[in-house]
């Protein structure tokens, strides 16, 4: 099939400029700034390009948001804060094609007339902040980046701003206050970022892989962009796969690639001849779908009609001999130690779901427990300013949903029957 | 002016009016801790929920705005529920310490308990978090963090109101705590207001701390004397005791705050009072009753009056009367006694400090009506005092405790030239250690009246207890001496002056204690 | 208030400082130079950095203890930080934590007695595709075995 943005990943050279224009790199940009402004926001829409960070937004439609009156300057924040658990999508492309990434923000930038643009990398992925950081150097004295980009009189100040460990930062408002300098609490919409975003200017936020599909549907046309996906989404889809597989790994598939043959044609099923138990299909805070439920494609919507997300396609790959309740103990400790702490639901409730998940786990749980666990989620779902609290709702309700036996043995056993490890 | 219906109440409110407050017009309480009228809207702790027809979840009170046609339901199933859930929340750590927690009786937690949860406790004891308890966080503020509820306000206050952001959250999730930093504390003069604003026990005023259990407490409607801004205060007292001021809201002069020197101006009406009317003769002070000394003081003025003339008597009156009290005074002085030796003179700041919000640089609530009531200020004042050093005076009237910019020392060397001093007076202090007859007067809590602030807005304050002792109003003084003098009088309450000051002065023409209102009015110039 | 940063260090902070247009967005990237400087950042360190960006003291500690990278107290010479979420979990990180702490005879959270290690364990690192995964320092050890967990450590300790 064909591929968008890890058609030559594969080559190292791709990750220094010469390499990287060797393939065409920059080319998109060069046809760009001789372009009506419009017509590249209009190519962005044809492309039926969705937001890639999870939530699957239209790109396009979330580019026009932005105010039409240009005297006040705005902002481009990428969001490189990958941290879902079971996504590592966009360090590949860090790491593999900085210039991909830097030639769709300078894209963006110019159709958007955007001269500020900040990139927002979590702080762990130092290495991949060097590999940009180096990429941009070169990216400012071949003239793509920096004052008067190929000659146009257009600025574009691109900065690299690390985070400093915290999975909330991804949250696009919260990723604003990070980079603001404080802590890293949502924001209350309204207003939203395209109105007054970071450093109260119009601010658009976009994911990593999102801005990276750009230069390619500028070269070759949204059109075809969109007919490499499904209906109502453009391009194809950087799903990763963990868990014991045989081969985990990235890998670049259309929009609407099936599940199941992923893991077990993509991926080469599971290692060691163990038997497939569940699947997390797109990030940990995605419902978990059990083994005869994967028959599904990853569109968003035939994932919701399956009761669960295509999230960030982080594919979790869980086998036979799993303890449930373990992996949904590790599951409420990451959120736990995640919540923020501004709003109570989630500050209190995602302490309260890890406490009351660890002791049944821990063969120390009551009778009732597995329904206060319910209805703590039922409390804090919907009921705060981000969507942390429901990311750690939907994994909490769809492990019991699905594997209510396990909950309820451990409770009335008192003990893990899976010898409390996986 | 959208219109929308709450619990089927309909409602018109003006544009960008949120349903919290469009709900309490038509007095429906929506639950709430981190909003406040006065703060920005954090909608962080999640209580005042509502349900709006057409949004699929449940949406918060305090940051959505009415729109018009809005459906809002306050009092479904799902509403409890998120409720009740928001407040078991934010219990399951609360150490549940209301019997030794000075903010019980006026506590949201507790509140709200009794209205929205009523729930068991299905948290184990054991498992709760434990915080710093009992920190003193500077400027007088107790920091409990096991009690806090995180919901915000202190740190917006000090980042909005003050500037000064000494408090802040550290760490996250539910390990999340409102601190300062080691060695940076508190410190800005508005400190008070915090404790005012912290709807739970975690922020206390030392200075309050222990003393009266609020349910005690009985309230008046107030006037700060601190300064010439006239904050709007309640008093709080339990038997002829004042225990603390709160500011009032007024948007027009405090918002809804008030200075930690104003604050503390309450003490005055508890501390080194005069509480029964005394001579001093050859320097000994002997208590008289009040039916023995008013002829006597009477009886010195006329004296002076008639043997040496009006000139030889003054009297100095001060910004810390009230308007009606320095009406009675101008015409005690002037048509009574005769004499043009008349000045008000002004409580010097103790620091001199002011800034560009609440506190101003003239430390008397009333310096603007003395004026306004035709009183002269400094320049007649140091007059005076020229005239009293010359040993011109042979008798003298002051109210209050100060001499200007005078020291102890230089009062009391000025006094020990007029042969016969009169005080009336609240406080202890140098003047009443040098007068030959002191009239002890009732506090600022003990009485009512008007004073007009620096910006000439009338304003009212109420008194909430009899004068203690055998203190009395000052009105009452002065219509009692007034009447000895031949005033004839019959003047009863503060109301009554009023109503005779605004139909004589021209600033107060036509104003009323009605029309003057909670929130006073601005006078006529 | 002794802290500094070196010449370098200052001269990288005032790079910074201009790159934003607010002063308080150069918090982050301040404490990250504090703590390549110094492993941790010191409690005078907040003070400082307080003073640069225009803040109070409070809110850069508020800012420093949210973010995890952040280390506010000293920790060993090497930093093992050891992923334990799902993807690592069903790889055999929980084993690679066992293993380690044994070897080093600390638990998690605790620094060896002659300084030279901390052994943490953290949330996803996004290496789910390489698990279990351990980041020491900067670096990302992918893939990683017993075996392989011991030679690093080996190594490491070689280096001093």
């Amino acid at each position: 099939m064909e591929t968008v943005l890890t058609t030559h990943f594969a080559d190292e050279r791709y990750r220094g400029i010469d390499g990287y224009r060797g393939k065409g790199g920059y080319g998109a940009l060069r046809k760009c700034v001789s372009m009506p402004r419009e017509a590249i926001v209009e190519e962005v829409k044809k492309a039926n390009l969705r937001g890639r960070g999870g939530a699957g937004f239209p790109a396009g439609v979330k580019w026009g948001f932005l105010p039409k009156d240009l005297s006040r300057p705005r902002v481009l924040v990428v969001n490189a804060d990958e941290g879902e658990p079971g996504t590592f999508k966009d360090r590949l492309i860090l790491s593999h094609g900085p210039h991909l990434l830097l030639e769709g923000i300078a894209i963006a930038c110019y159709a958007l007339s955007i001269h500020r643009a900040y990139i927002y990398i979590r702080g762990e992925y130092a290495r991949e902040a060097r590999i940009l950081e180096e990429a941009m150097e070169e990216a400012r004295a071949a003239g793509f980046l920096g004052k008067d980009v190929l000659g146009t009189g257009f600025d574009l100040e691109v900065t690299l701003h690390r985070g400093a460990g915290a999975y909330i930062c991804g949250e696009e408002t919260s990723t604003i206050n990070s980079l603001e300098g404080k802590r890293g609490w949502p924001r209350l919409k309204p207003p939203f970022p395209a109105v007054v975003g970071a450093f109260g200017l119009p601010t658009l936020v976009n994911n990593v892989e999102t801005l990276c599909n750009v230069p390619w549907i500028l070269e070759n046309g949204g059109e075809r962009f969109a007919a490499l996906g499904c209906e109502k989404n453009g391009g194809t889809r950087l799903v990763g796969v963990s868990g014991p597989v045989v081969r985990p790994g990235i890998y670049e598939l259309p929009a609407n690639a099936n599940l199941k043959n992923v893991i077990f044609d993509v991926a080469g099923g599971l290692r060691d001849g163990k038997a497939l138990k569940a699947v997390i299909p797109g990030g940990s805070s995605t419902p978990v779908l059990r083994a005869d439920e994967i028959d599904v494609t990853f569109d968003i919507e035939t994932m919701a009609k399956a009761g669960t997300m295509a999230g960030t396609c982080g594919v979790i790959v869980i086998p036979e001999g799993t303890c449930m309740v373990r992996a949904l103990s590790v599951l409420m400790n990451f959120y736990a130690h995640e919540s923020c702490g501004q709003c109570t639901p989630c500050r209190e409730g995602t302490g309260w779901l890890k406490l009351v998940v660890g002791r049944i786990e821990a063969g120390q749980g009551r009778p009732g427990d597995v329904e206060l666990v319910l209805d703590v989620c039922d409390n804090m779902a919907g009921k705060t300013i981000c969507a942390l609290a429901d990311a750690a709702v939907m994994p909490a309700q769809s492990f019991i949903g699905k594997f209510r036996g396990e909950f309820d043995r451990h409770i009335a056993e008192g003990k893990c029957p899976f010898g409390n490890r996986f | 002016m959208p219109n929308l219906t709450i619990n089927g109440v309909a409602v018109s409110v003006p544009e960008g009016t949120t349903i919290l407050s469009a709900a309490k017009q038509v007095g429906i309480h929506i639950p709430h801790y981190c909003y406040h009228t006065h703060l920005s809207v954090a909608g962080n702790c999640r209580m005042c929920q509502v349900e709006v027809e057409k949004f699929p979840k449940l949406q918060t009170a305090c940051s959505t705005v009415a729109t018009e046609g809005m459906v809002v339901r306050t009092d479904t199933e799902a509403v409890r529920k998120a409720v009740r859930g928001a407040l078991e929340f934010l219990l399951i750590h609360h150490p549940i310490d209301c019997p030794i927690c000075d903010q019980a009786g006026e506590c949201g937690l507790q509140d709200y308990y009794m209205t929205v949860g009523l729930h068991k406790s299905r948290y184990p004891l054991g498992d709760k978090i434990h915080k710093k308890k009992v920190q003193d966080a500077g400027s007088g503020i107790v920091l409990d963090a096991e009690r806090c509820i995180l919901c915000s306000r202190c740190v917006r206050f000090l980042e909005e109101v003050t500037g000064t952001r000494e408090l802040q959250f550290f760490r996250r999730g539910d390990h999340s705590e409102i601190s300062f930093f080691p060695g940076r504390p508190i410190d800005n003069h508005y400190a008070g207001n915090l404790a005012d604003i912290c709807p739970v026990g975690a922020l206390t005023s030392r200075d309050f701390r222990f003393r009266c259990r609020v349910w005690f407490l009985k309230s008046a409607e107030s006037i700060c004397t601190g300064c010439a801004r006239g904050c709007n205060i309640e008093a709080h007292f339990h038997e002829g005791v004042l225990y603390r001021y709160k500011p009032r809201v007024n948007d027009a002069v405090n918002r809804a705050w008030m200075c930690d020197f104003g604050r503390m101006e309450y003490r005055k009406a508890n501390e080194a009072r005069l509480l029964a009317p005394f001579v001093r003769e050859n320097g000994v002070e002997k208590e008289m009753p009040w039916g023995a000394l008013m002829p006597q003081v009477a009886q010195r003025l006329s004296d002076a009056v008639r043997t040496h003339g009006a000139d030889t008597v003054a009297v100095i009156a001060s910004p810390q009367l009230s308007n009606e009290e320095l009406f009675l005074v101008r015409h005690f002085a002037s048509d009574l006694l005769g004499t043009m030796n008349l000045a008000f003179t002004r409580r010097a700041p103790e620091d001199g400090f002011s800034d560009d919000f609440l506190i101003h640089p003239d430390k008397n609530p009333n310096s603007a009506g003395a004026r306004l009531l035709g009183i002269p200020g400094e320049e007649a004042f140091h007059a005076v005092a020229g005239r009293i050093s010359r040993g011109e005076i042979r008798a003298l009237v002051i109210f209050g405790n100060v001499l200007g910019a005078f020291s102890e020392k230089g009062t009391l060397e000025l006094l020990s030239k007029a042969p016969f001093i009169v005080q009336v007076g609240t406080n202890e202090g140098v003047v009443s250690r040098a007068a030959h007859a002191v009239l002890p007067s009732a506090s600022f809590v003990e009485r009512g009246g008007t004073f007009v602030n620096c910006d000439g807005r009338l304003q009212r304050f109420r008194a909430g207890f009899a004068p203690r002792g055998k203190a009395r109003n000052t009105i009452e003084i002065l219509v009692d001496l007034g009447n000895r003098l031949g005033a004839g009088w019959s003047f009863s309450g503060e109301e009554s002056v009023f109503r005779a000051l605004s139909r004589s002065e021209a600033p107060f023409r036509g104003m009323t204690y009605g029309s003057i209102g909670s929130l006073g009015r601005e006078v006529k110039r | 208030m002794s802290f500094s940063l070196s010449e370098e260090g200052l001269a990288e902070l005032d790079r910074l400082l201009s790159r934003y247009p607010d002063r308080a967005a150069a918090v982050l990237p301040a404490l990250h130079l504090v703590q390549s400087e110094h492993g941790h950042v010191p409690d005078e360190a907040i003070a400082w950095v307080a003073e640069r960006v225009g803040l109070s003291p409070a809110h850069v500690e508020g800012v420093a203890t949210f973010y995890t990278l952040f280390e506010r107290r000293p920790r060993g010479r090497h930093h093992l930080q050891i992923c334990r979420n799902l993807s690592c979990s069903l790889m055999g990180a929980e084993a690679l934590v066992a293993h380690v702490s044994a070897k080093l005879g600390i638990r998690p959270g605790e620094t060896t007695p002659d300084g030279m290690f901390t052994l943490s364990v953290v949330e996803c690192l996004g290496s789910c595709g390489t698990a279990p995964v351990m980041q020491v320092g900067d670096a990302y050890h992918e893939n990683l075995t017993v075996e392989a967990v011991d030679a690093l450590i080996d190594r490491l300790r070689a280096e001093g």
